[in-house]
């Protein structure tokens, strides 16, 4: 046994540190949660009871078999949508495939229930496009219930499975397809039987994450499942108690909606992982040749699926800057819309920058050391520091939420009510991505370049902050904006636990739409677009220089 | 003086012994060559001395100070990179400062020492550059200008050439030993190439499993290897085993597979043997001619032909035996098929204790 020199005390602190933060703000009001579920009326007793109850009445049932199917239909259609799309980008003459590969991400980081509100406007009952279908006699498209729905999210979140499958096929080498056409296979046996599975495990991960996402999102059921039931909802209405508050029943969702994130990211992890097939291409595989058909073809297609993506924001904001009359869009170019807003919301709109920033912070102070410790040393204590750190990928927002106010709302520690708790629950909502930014950084650091520097008489510590923190920084940078964005548009977590002076601007905009003013709410999406695209642009050389992705 | 005195050396990864009680005296000026396949433990020892690696047991010295308890930036070796890693942050002369500058080292003499390192490397209006603007082999002079700069009393260098060109790679093998002379530096140099390590070293430690198989100058090494594994490793060898069928004075004869060879051994009869045999001790005899006085002579066939242009390779059958020959002579007229007479001379032979 070697004694616990410098060097393992300190990947020995980060860890412990990081589970005692995780242990209180994660795992303790998870605890929680599960208690609740699992409490009789009496408040005295553990019993499964409650389970049996909830899963024995039809609606909840219906819950968790509509958030299943909806995860699972907007994972499917994510596939067959971005995988064709995927090999055209990597192998194709697409037109603009640069622009295109540059703003395909961006449906992920836009507010998924802006998204959702930008489709009512144009397809709901009074929405831009119905209005004008019914005044030519022709039926209107739904966008609400399980097709709409379904849509909507696969709309938002194929990019999870477009993105890593380019990589993916970028990464075949092109021997691969020249053995196989060698040996006598056509293009399509060779895209079918050699392409399509190497990449396969890249589809599936990326697959996953969609699923995941769908049935944790709360903002989009919200707006468009009328009264169908989806878990993430039904949790929080049953929290929240619209007729007096069920913490019994709202735990046994919330469990349930934890069971489901918790068994497809294991399936990720035990499964997927281990599939990557090692293609280390010497080179791009080099575009194939089509006709002119096929490349117009190919073109219309992938500029035609982003652009539906992102139309509907577009939409959002031109609304913005026009006249409502009640709930009714009138022609005209106005900024009253903005000037309601600024007047009902310039608090939350300095909360939601405040809360982020302080997030942001919290979430790179402790995710760098994690990511740095996973990074260079490799051990028994970092793969439990690994899982530990991924885990509240696997919880969603609303859960999150619900456990922080059964943990802290009284007792020895009380957060609720205070700007505190929304930052902590964003900080670790945002650790995961922190954590993986961090690392993907440091994997392009070689550690030789460390132990040169300390070769040639410059301290470890020293070394750390006159060398691989330089090389570090724009890439955290990066990272630290693509957190703060996506904290910008958080809701699920949000909903549960603003209290008065402290809501934000996705509360905003949520109440406006409630409360029937859709001129603020426009006006609030806008500012949440534009909130979320500025810094972006601001950061996008050095995203693309440190290979983050929002992923 | 800078010798380095490395006694009882050990080192497990988990279940794997990566250096086995290793014990060695390098030589102060001496250019040495740890050389072995990889996961022998080559670069661990060398990572060792650098202290990246903590050794479990056992003790480094270099000259009268024990190193292998100090931090690593206290030890005052230079190392040189497999990767090279040069600093992408920092010009050349930034690279090449960095070490002088940890040293505080007045800058007027930092500015004087760096332009007579790159100068060294010839490099000399490079200063300036980025490293990403370099080719690989320029990165290499950049990597080794920082590591002589500081003047250590060691210099380290883990594979540093394996990702040149193989025309690179010789070159710059031969810049890096005029360096280490003309400097007087003792380095320890870490290769899987034979080739290499024959080249330009002083002396070699073939290193297999975490031991070290033997220590020598090249020719040792080469034509006295001291176990198979050596022999093997450096050069092509002929590595075969027989059974002592007669003794004649101070040789044996060896029955292999169907062939009875000569060999210098004093053992009794029923005795197993492992032997060696270079390629280029064996010759092809012209019908006429007779064998050398004292040779030992087989009739073969030929199986096969590899032109090489300074010399050919021949695989060559005696009976079930297939023996590597080596020939600097013209072949034009032998032939696959070609029955020939091969002889040998039995002093040539590598005898290895039984195991």
């Amino acid at each position: 046994m070697r004694a616990l020199g410098v060097r393992s005390a300190f990947p020995f602190g980060v860890t412990l540190i990081a589970f005692i933060l995780l242990a209180l703000f994660l795992i303790y009001p998870l605890a929680q949660v599960l208690v609740a579920s699992l409490l009789d009326p009496t408040g005295t007793t553990l019993t499964f009871a409650n389970y049996g109850r909830v899963l024995g009445i039809a609606f909840y049932r219906a819950g968790l078999i509509n958030s299943l199917t909806l995860g699972a239909g907007a994972a499917a259609i994510s596939v067959v949508v971005g995988v064709p799309m995927a090999f055209c980008l990597a192998r194709l003459p697409i037109v603009g495939r640069n622009w295109l590969l540059a703003i395909a991400a961006l449906p992920l980081v836009l507010p998924s229930f802006v998204g959702a509100y930008a489709w009512v406007m144009l397809l709901g009952r009074s929405g831009i496009v119905t209005q004008a279908l019914a005044s030519v006699g022709l039926p209107s498209l739904s966008i609400y219930g399980m097709p709409g729905l379904t849509l909507v999210f696969a709309l938002h979140s194929f990019p999870y499975v477009l993105l890593p499958t380019v990589a993916a096929f970028k990464a075949i080498d092109q021997s691969m397809e020249e053995a196989s056409l060698n040996l006598g296979a056509t293009r399509i046996a060779t895209f079918w039987r050699v392409q399509l599975p190497i990449a396969l495990p890249a589809v599936l991960a990326g697959a996953l994450l969609v699923f995941v996402e769908t049935i944790e999102n709360f903002g989009v059921p919200f707006l468009l499942a009328e009264d169908r039931p989806i878990l993430a909802v039904q949790a929080y209405k049953l929290f929240v108690g619209e007729v007096g508050a069920n913490p019994a029943s709202a735990g046994v969702l919330s469990m349930l909606l934890v069971f489901c994130t918790v068994a497809a990211l294991l399936v990720q992890r035990r499964y997927l992982a281990r599939r990557r097939f090692s293609t280390a291409a010497r080179s791009q595989p080099p575009e194939l040749v089509v006709g002119a058909a096929g490349r117009i073809g190919a073109t219309v297609y992938c500029w035609g699926m982003v652009l539906l993506a992102l139309v509907p924001f577009a939409v959002v904001v031109v609304i913005s800057f026009m006249p409502f009359r009640g709930p009714v869009l009138h022609p005209g170019f106005t900024i009253d819309n903005f000037i309601v807003l600024i007047d009902r919301a310039s608090r939350p709109l300095l909360n939601t920058l405040g809360l982020a920033s302080a997030a942001t912070l919290a979430a790179t102070l402790v995710g760098l050391p994690i990511g740095y410790v996973l990074v260079r040393y490799r051990s028994a204590l970092a793969g439990i520091l690994d899982s530990l750190s991924m885990t509240p990928l696997a919880v969603a927002g609303t859960v999150l939420g619900i456990g922080f106010v059964l943990a802290f709302n009284a007792g020895w520690l009380v957060l609720t009510g205070g700007w505190l708790v929304l930052a902590i629950v964003y900080a670790v909502r945002k650790l995961p991505f922190n954590v993986r930014a961090a690392s993907a950084i440091l994997h392009q650091i070689e550690p030789s370049l460390e132990e040169a520097s300390i070769n040639l008489g410059v301290s470890p510590a020293r070394t750390f902050v006159q060398l691989t923190l330089p090389l570090m920084i724009g890439g955290v940078v990066g990272g630290m904006v693509l957190t703060w964005v996506a904290i910008v548009s958080e809701l699920s977590a949000t909903i549960v636990l603003y209290s008065g002076p402290w809501a934000t601007m996705t509360i905003v905009m949520f109440q406006a739409l409630e409360g029937g003013s859709p001129g603020v709410a426009s006006a609030a999406a806008t500012v949440l677009i534009a909130v979320t695209l500025v810094p972006l642009l601001l950061v996008y050389r050095l995203l693309r220089r440190h290979e983050l992705s929002l992923t | 003086m800078a010798d380095i005195r490395i006694e009882g050396l050990h080192r497990r990864f988990g279940a794997v012994e990566a250096v086995d009680d290793v014990s060695l005296h390098i030589r102060h000026g001496e250019l040495f060559t740890l050389l072995g396949p990889s996961g022998c433990g080559k670069t661990t020892l060398l990572r060792m001395v650098a202290g990246f690696t903590d050794p479990d047991q056992g003790s480094i010295h270099v000259g009268d100070r024990r190193i292998d308890r100090l931090p690593p930036h206290r030890r005052d070796t230079g190392m040189v990179f497999q990767n090279y890693a040069i600093f992408p942050n920092l010009t050349v002369a930034g690279n090449v400062a960095y070490g002088l500058k940890a040293r505080r080292v007045p800058p007027p003499e930092i500015a004087r020492r760096v332009a007579a390192a790159l100068g060294l490397v010839v490099l000399d209006d490079h200063g300036e550059r980025w490293p990403h603007q370099l080719s690989g082999g320029q990165l290499q002079r950049v990597a080794l200008a920082r590591a002589l700069v500081i003047e250590p009393e060691v210099l380290l260098l883990d594979e540093p050439l394996s990702n040149l060109d193989a025309r690179l790679r010789v070159e710059m093998r031969g810049e890096i030993r005029r360096l280490q002379q003309s400097l007087g530096i003792t380095a320890i140099y870490v290769t899987h190439d034979q080739e290499e390590a024959l080249a330009i070293s002083d002396r070699v430690a073939v290193m297999r499993a975490g031991r070290l198989e033997q220590v020598g100058t090249p020719t040792e090494i080469y034509h006295r290897p001291a176990t198979p594994f050596a022999a093997q490793f450096v050069g092509t060898v002929n590595l075969l085993q027989g059974t002592v069928v007669a003794r004649e004075g101070a040789r044996v004869r060896l029955r292999i597979e169907d062939q009875l060879l000569l060999v210098p051994a004093m053992v009794a009869p029923g005795s197993g043997l492992s032997i060696a045999l270079r390629p280029e001790n064996l010759r092809l005899l012209t019908p006429d001619a007779p064998c050398p006085e004292g040779w030992g002579s087989l009739s073969a066939r030929i199986e096969r032909v590899e032109f090489l242009g300074p010399l050919t390779r021949l695989e060559i059958a005696a009976g079930r035996l297939t023996l590597h020959v080596a020939t600097t002579e013209t072949v034009d007229m032998v032939r696959q098929g070609d029955a020939v007479t091969l002889a040998y001379d039995p002093a040539r032979i590598t005898v290895f204790a039984p195991p």
